[in-house]
């Protein structure tokens, strides 16, 4: 029975209402527990900080897609090689990190679990495998759905109980936590080197539109009580304006019933926020957004913060990534999954002078700010599109500082900066308010009942931040913030300490969380008989070697349904 | 004993990752095989074949058998004492086994290489400076319209290829071999030529200039000579013009551009007129890979340590850059002073130059079956054959995962890859690893 | 000048890693501490004493500082790496990644190099009288950004890819370069005074490529411009007359290919453009 007592430390844990109050924590075997014995081990966090573990709901750290981009990068990881010691495996980071120098580098920031937001079923048991191998934090993945063709057909033929069949078998085959559109119908487009134009566009030789796509599988959400809402990423990302598609879909949904939490959670709204015509022209499309927000209570977004650095573009998407690429002109990797979906990958640079890069920037905090329930939008980087997640301790900075934000405003293209309302913006966010749109709520988002919070029967994933609230404004010291948050005192996973003064001290293996729904038997075989007289003629994979048994995960954890309400 | 029947079975060998093998068998031997090639049959006939039945040391200039425990005690010695070890092969087993390949690697210090460095290297090479326009190979099934084979010849290599993937394949927008047309181009008219709509004689060592001519063509640019390795310009202009208007092209490559003179230029350039090729219309590009596992050594290979292959852990951390840190030139300068060989034959497909240095240094082997390798290795300990007697994770050539599973037992004795680098991790753990 | 000697033990087969070796390291330190230094050789951490025999003298700046390796050191890589004064002087052959990053001083090679040797210079001067292997003042792996400033002079022959993507500065290669000089070249120049083995300037965008032997072929992405009297490499004017070629087209590049006349009867056939 391996026990311990966090002290004194100045607790922040949003699901349970405590807001910086002194309290003591007790952790025994992995849980959070009522009180400890006079024999634990004893953790001093006095004049510190003590929040839930991160828990990151946007995240491309796994998969083939994530893999083509390292392979196509080396000159990414030269600049940023991390040596093996005596607790953690070598590896390389910047941009793309390899595998175990993801989990350090999260670990170390405090967080403890990470999502995979979008994986192609045909591929996801490479998803895995690299999920397997991620040290320390729990994670999970979204399948991706919006281009399937079986949906699609299932959609089009107004089917939605098979099709709710159909996902379900889906999240299970794919161990897949969520469903996932990218681009619903675009990819599909760009088969033939096409896209969708918006919501109701038709997409080529399927009949249906991406909103009927949306809305059935908004549908199927609920019908299945899957504990996250469906995660979505906009058509028409590569447009120049494009915020009205991004409120459009989300208005597309807002009739369907939603069973205890939000229908549909929007992602990276950045890159589908702008508005205007043409490039030179692009403004912030932040204010309608956050004003659509903060008057629906159907969705949720997250902002996918941009940072002025080197990047790496990796989507589905596989249309939107062909369109920027354009621009850049560096190296493009595209991937199209037959039957399903696609990838893209670009490499790419944000400069502050350059006036798009710019307004994204800006768009991105915008949204943070002007939403003004902090459990509705949740911190990102939409990693590594937006920029590296290591980056976020300094978006927090952003977040609580408006000193912070000005000294980087007075750096950013000087067009850019007069169109934005940013500047004007006074709103600073509250510790309590960082620990909700970086732990509480994602993980509320996520339906994962035993995470992102300090009460009783909680897991013991715990971050301990070299901050003593009393003494630092963190409006005024944000640079201290920064400086905490990326790198933890003590990061606890499972009641066992994984990280000391931002170090790496003991690597666990995580858990990969995934989704079982449950339909009626008779539905699920009859599905399963057309899926059966079909496969051969729609993939290149036998039906009976496409799905993935659960002894691959190597430490499986399905979040049954009814948890989610 | 009572025979059984094995549905869905992937076959392991070459990387088309054919999975519809049925296989009559019963708990340890092959009755019969059905649905796959003709290599792929003699594979699962062979089986006992050669084998190497029991763990072997060179005791006074000979092999003799020995115990399991000895074996791996002499390997993780061998590994330990090396300034410079050199752990290649992989491309025949599973991602399992790469990972515990990996591990030991950094484990004793040594440099992790796959066969990608001798066949494909120049195609990853290439993409590390343009990236690549791909997509599985179900894509090209149901939309391809246009097909390239260049240096590479599927009949023989890929026997299922073109019926599984290509011109005689039944796809959702592409029903008949009326519906595609074929090109190929090579050196000489090989049997896959023999069934192109249009053959392209290039010259020997001339696939660069005419990847640039096409290049140069589609963007409607004058080229001023009046042939390009050998091919009229007429023919390039021709050639472009298909590649063009149709609606969606595919193009496979394999060692013809691979290994001949400019080698990651050509896949380079092949990689950039595909690129090019989809301002204007759609079009994807998958490389022809040789052994059935070589794309998952590259996969596990990057995400565990960012680069594919040809990967230097000496200094405690991943470094890349072939040439340098790739087997066959660290083997021929002499450089590497011992090798852990698994599921590969070095002896027989290195260079000369490199096989002089290789059979000087202690090798320790991890093969099924006798090679030339083995015969010269210090160590030998026999491995299961994966897909067939022992299970794991492979990747096709497109990046599609398969679990290929074991059908039937390994001879007694023989243990699968994974286990074996487990054990040679834990006992050079347990003699204390330099790090 | 304070002359540090550097000499090796023995013959390495198994690599070194010296990036120590550089008048930016050396400068003010003491031999012992020098001896003492920890390098790679292999997988082993060593004191570079117990590989090389180190005595002389340093200077208290890099300026003032020469290293002069005495004996042959092709195993031996990094040396001179991201050097910023100073002079180091190779008695015999230099192994890998000579200079990499440079940004000033000089280092004369008296044998040959291996490959990539000038790997992203910015500043200063590397002589090597002898050959040298591929990737000369080129990129690493995957990068755009080779050499951009700085001379490098080679003797002998070199191999494959000189100058790939190269942005800026001077390479000379007074004997026979290998296939795809020029490559990606982003501007620059590069003088090949015998011969080229062919796809010179494959993928450039700017600069120039300049051959005063055989140019063995040109890209059928480069066309043919006009015959000019004399081509200039920096301040030099070197005599021609040359052919011009303009290109590499399939990247709407206007670099510039010069292949002497005389030596190129197999080019004679562009002048039929010459009426244009």
């Amino acid at each position: 029975m391996a026990e311990f007592l966090i002290r004194n430390g100045y607790v922040f844990d949003p699901l349970n209402g405590i807001e910086g109050e002194k309290l003591d924590i007790s952790v025994r075997d992995g849980w959070i527990v009522e009180k400890v014995s006079r024999t634990a081990r004893v953790l001093d966090a006095s004049g510190k900080v003590v929040m839930p573990g991160g828990v990151d709901i946007h995240s491309h750290i796994a998969g083939s897609k994530a893999n083509c981009a390292r392979m196509m990068r080396p000159e990414d990881h030269s600049k940023d090689p991390e040596p093996k010691t005596r607790y953690a495996r070598s590896g390389v980071g910047h941009t793309i990190p390899s595998v175990f120098t993801t989990g350090y580098r999260y670990a170390r920031m405090g967080y403890t679990t990470v999502f995979e937001p979008a994986t192609p079923p045909l591929k996801t048991r490479h998803t895995h495998e690299e999920l397997n191998d991620i040290p320390i934090i729990d994670k999970g993945c979204f399948p991706l759905f919006g281009n399937n063709w079986f949906v699609m057909e299932y959609v089009r033929q107004g089917r939605i109980e098979e099709l709710a069949a159909y996902v379900a078998w889906m999240l299970e085959a794919t161990k897949g936590y969520a469903i996932k559109i990218v681009n619903p119908g675009g990819i599909e487009a760009w088969r033939w080197g096409g896209n969708v134009r918006g919501l109701d566009d038709r997409v080529p030789n399927f009949d249906v539109t991406p909103r009927e796509i949306v809305r059935a599988l908004c549908q199927v959400n609920s019908l299945l009580n899957l504990p996250h809402a469906v995660h979505i990423h906009p058509n028409c990302l590569a447009e120049p304006g494009n915020y009205q598609t991004t409120i459009d879909t989300m208005e597309s949904v807002r009739d369907i019933p939603i069973r205890g939490h939000p229908i549909m959670h929007v992602t990276h709204v950045q890159f589908t926020g702008r508005k205007g015509w043409s490039w030179p022209d692009v403004r912030s499309g932040a204010p309608e957004i956050a004003d659509y927000v903060n008057t629906h209570d159907h969705v949720t977004i997250d902002p996918g913060q941009l940072i002025f650095t080197n990047v790496t573009w990796m989507t589905a998407d596989g249309p939107a990534m062909f369109a920027l690429f354009k621009l850049t002109k560096t190296k493009w990797f595209n991937a199209d999954v037959e039957s399903e979906t696609g990838a893209g990958v670009v490499a790419a640079t944000y400069k502050k002078s350059n006036y798009v890069n710019a307004i994204q920037w800006g768009i991105a905090l915008e949204l943070a700010l002007l939403v003004k329930n902090p459990w509705k939008i949740f911190l990102t980087t939409d990693h590594p599109n937006g920029g590296p997640f290591t980056a976020y301790p300094r978006v927090i900075s952003w977040l609580v500082s408006k000193d912070a934000r000005k000294k980087l405003l007075d750096k950013i293209n000087k067009t850019a900066k007069r169109r934005l309302d940013l500047p004007g913006i006074d709103r600073e966010y509250t510790l309590y308010e960082i620990a909700t749109i970086t732990r509480a709520a994602t993980a509320k988002s996520l339906g994962l009942g035993f995470k992102g919070h300090l009460g009783v029967g909680a897991d013991a994933d715990i971050a301990i931040y070299d901050i003593d609230p009393p003494e630092v404004d963190p409006a005024k010291e944000y640079k201290a913030v920064r400086k905490a948050f990326a790198r933890a005192a003590f990061t606890i996973k499972d009641g066992r300490i994984v990280v000391k003064n931002g170090e790496v001290v003991r690597a666990v293996r995580g858990r990969t969380f995934w989704t079982r729904p449950q339909v009626p038997e008779e539905t699920m075989k009859t599905v399963i008989k057309q899926l059966e007289s079909k496969f051969d003629d729609y993939y290149t994979v036998r039906f009976a070697n496409y799905p993935i048994e659960e002894q691959y995960l190597s430490a499986s954890r399905v979040i049954a349904t009814s948890e989610g309400a | 004993m009572s025979k059984k029947i094995s549905e869905s079975v992937v076959c392991t060998f070459c990387a088309s990752g054919c999975d519809d093998l049925e296989i009559t068998h019963n708990r340890r031997t092959v009755d019969s095989a059905r649905n796959g090639c003709a290599i792929s049959l003699s594979r699962f006939a062979s089986i006992r074949e050669s084998r190497i039945l029991k763990p072997l040391i060179r005791t006074r200039g000979n092999l003799r058998a020995t115990t399991f425990a000895k074996a791996i005690d002499r390997a993780a010695r061998v590994l330990n004492n090396s300034k410079y070890p050199l752990l290649y092969g992989w491309s025949q087993t599973s991602c399992e086994a790469i990972s515990k390949g990996i591990e030991l690697a950094e484990l004793v210090g040594g440099l992790i290489d796959n066969t990608t460095t001798s066949c494909h290297g120049p195609t990853i090479l290439g993409l590390q400076d343009v990236g690549e326009a791909t997509c599985t190979l179900g894509e090209v099934r149901h939309s391809a319209d246009l097909i390239i084979y260049w240096g590479c010849n599927p009949i023989h290599s890929h026997p299922h290829h073109t019926t599984r993937f290509t011109v005689f394949s039944k796809g959702r927008f592409r029903k008949t071999r009326k519906d595609r047309k074929l090109v190929v181009v090579d050196v000489r008219r090989t049997d896959t030529a023999k069934l192109a709509d249009k053959f392209i004689q290039v010259q020997p060592n001339g696939d660069y200039e005419l990847l640039t001519a096409l290049r140069t063509a589609i963007r409607g640019e004058e080229i001023e000579q009046d042939s390009i390795a050998g091919v009229p310009v007429d023919t390039i202009e021709e050639t472009a013009d298909m590649m063009v208007d149709c609606e969606f092209g595919a193009l496979f490559f394999g060692l013809g551009l691979t290994m001949t003179a400019g080698k990651h230029r050509n896949t380079e350039a092949a990689l950039a007129l595909v690129r090019d090729l989809n301002y204007v219309t759609k079009f994807v590009v998958i490389p022809m890979r040789g052994w059935f596992n070589v794309t998952g050594a590259n996969e596990v290979t990057t995400w565990q340590t960012g680069y594919p292959y040809a990967v230097d852990l000496t200094q405690g951390y991943p470094r890349f850059n072939p040439g340098d840190t790739s087997a066959i030139d660290a083997i021929a300068r002499g450089e590497v002073d011992a090798a852990l060989v698994v599921a590969s034959d070095p002896v027989s497909h290195f260079p000369g130059a490199a096989v002089k240095h290789l059979v000087e240094i202690p090798i320790v082997t991890v093969e099924p079956k006798w090679t030339p390798t083995s015969e010269a290795s210090e160590v030998v300990i026999p491995s299961a054959i994966l897909g067939i007697e022992a299970s794991g994770t492979i990747y096709r050539i497109d990046g599609v995962p398969l679990e290929a599973r074991k059908v039937v037992d390994p001879p007694a004795g023989v243990r699968p890859d994974v286990e074996i680098l487990d054990a040679i991790i834990n006992r050079v753990k347990k003699l204390g690893a330099r790090r | 000048m304070a002359n540090l000697i550097i000499t090796p033990l023995r013959d390495f087969k198994i690599p070194v890693t010296a990036e120590c070796l550089s008048p930016d390291f050396v400068a003010g330190k003491s031999l012992r501490d020098i001896e003492l230094t920890e390098v790679w050789e292999g997988n082993r951490r060593v004191k570079l004493g117990s590989l090389f025999r180190v005595y002389g003298e340093t200077g208290s700046a890099p300026g003032d500082c020469t290293i002069r390796i005495s004996g042959n050191v092709d195993a031996v890589r990094r040396i001179g790496f991201e050097m910023t004064e100073g002079s180091i002087q190779v008695e015999g052959n230099a192994g890998m990644y000579l200079g990499e990053r440079m940004r000033g001083g000089s280092i004369v090679v008296a044998g040959n190099a291996e490959s990539w040797l000038g790997t992203q210079m910015r500043n200063g001067q590397i002589e090597v009288k002898g050959n040298v292997g591929d990737s000369v003042g080129g990129s690493v792996r995957g990068g755009t950004k080779g050499m951009r400033g700085g001379t490098i002079t080679i003797h002998g022959d070199c191999g494959t890819e000189v100058g790939a993507w190269m942005r800026n500065g001077t390479i000379r290669i007074k004997g026979n370069c290998d296939l795809y000089a020029g490559l990606h070249m982003k501007n620059g120049t590069i003088l090949v005074e015998g011969n080229s083995a062919g796809r010179v300037g494959a993928h450039m965008t700017k600069g120039k490529v300049i051959v005063l032997g055989r140019m063995e072929g040109v890209l059928p992405s480069f066309q043919f411009e006009e015959i000019r009297s004399n081509a200039k490499a920096g301040d030099e004017k070197i005599p021609g007359p040359f052919y011009v070629f303009s290109g590499d087209v399939n990247e709407d590049g206007e670099g510039k290919l010069f292949a002497r006349v005389s030596d190129n009867p197999d080019l004679k056939w562009n002048e039929r453009f010459l009426e244009r």
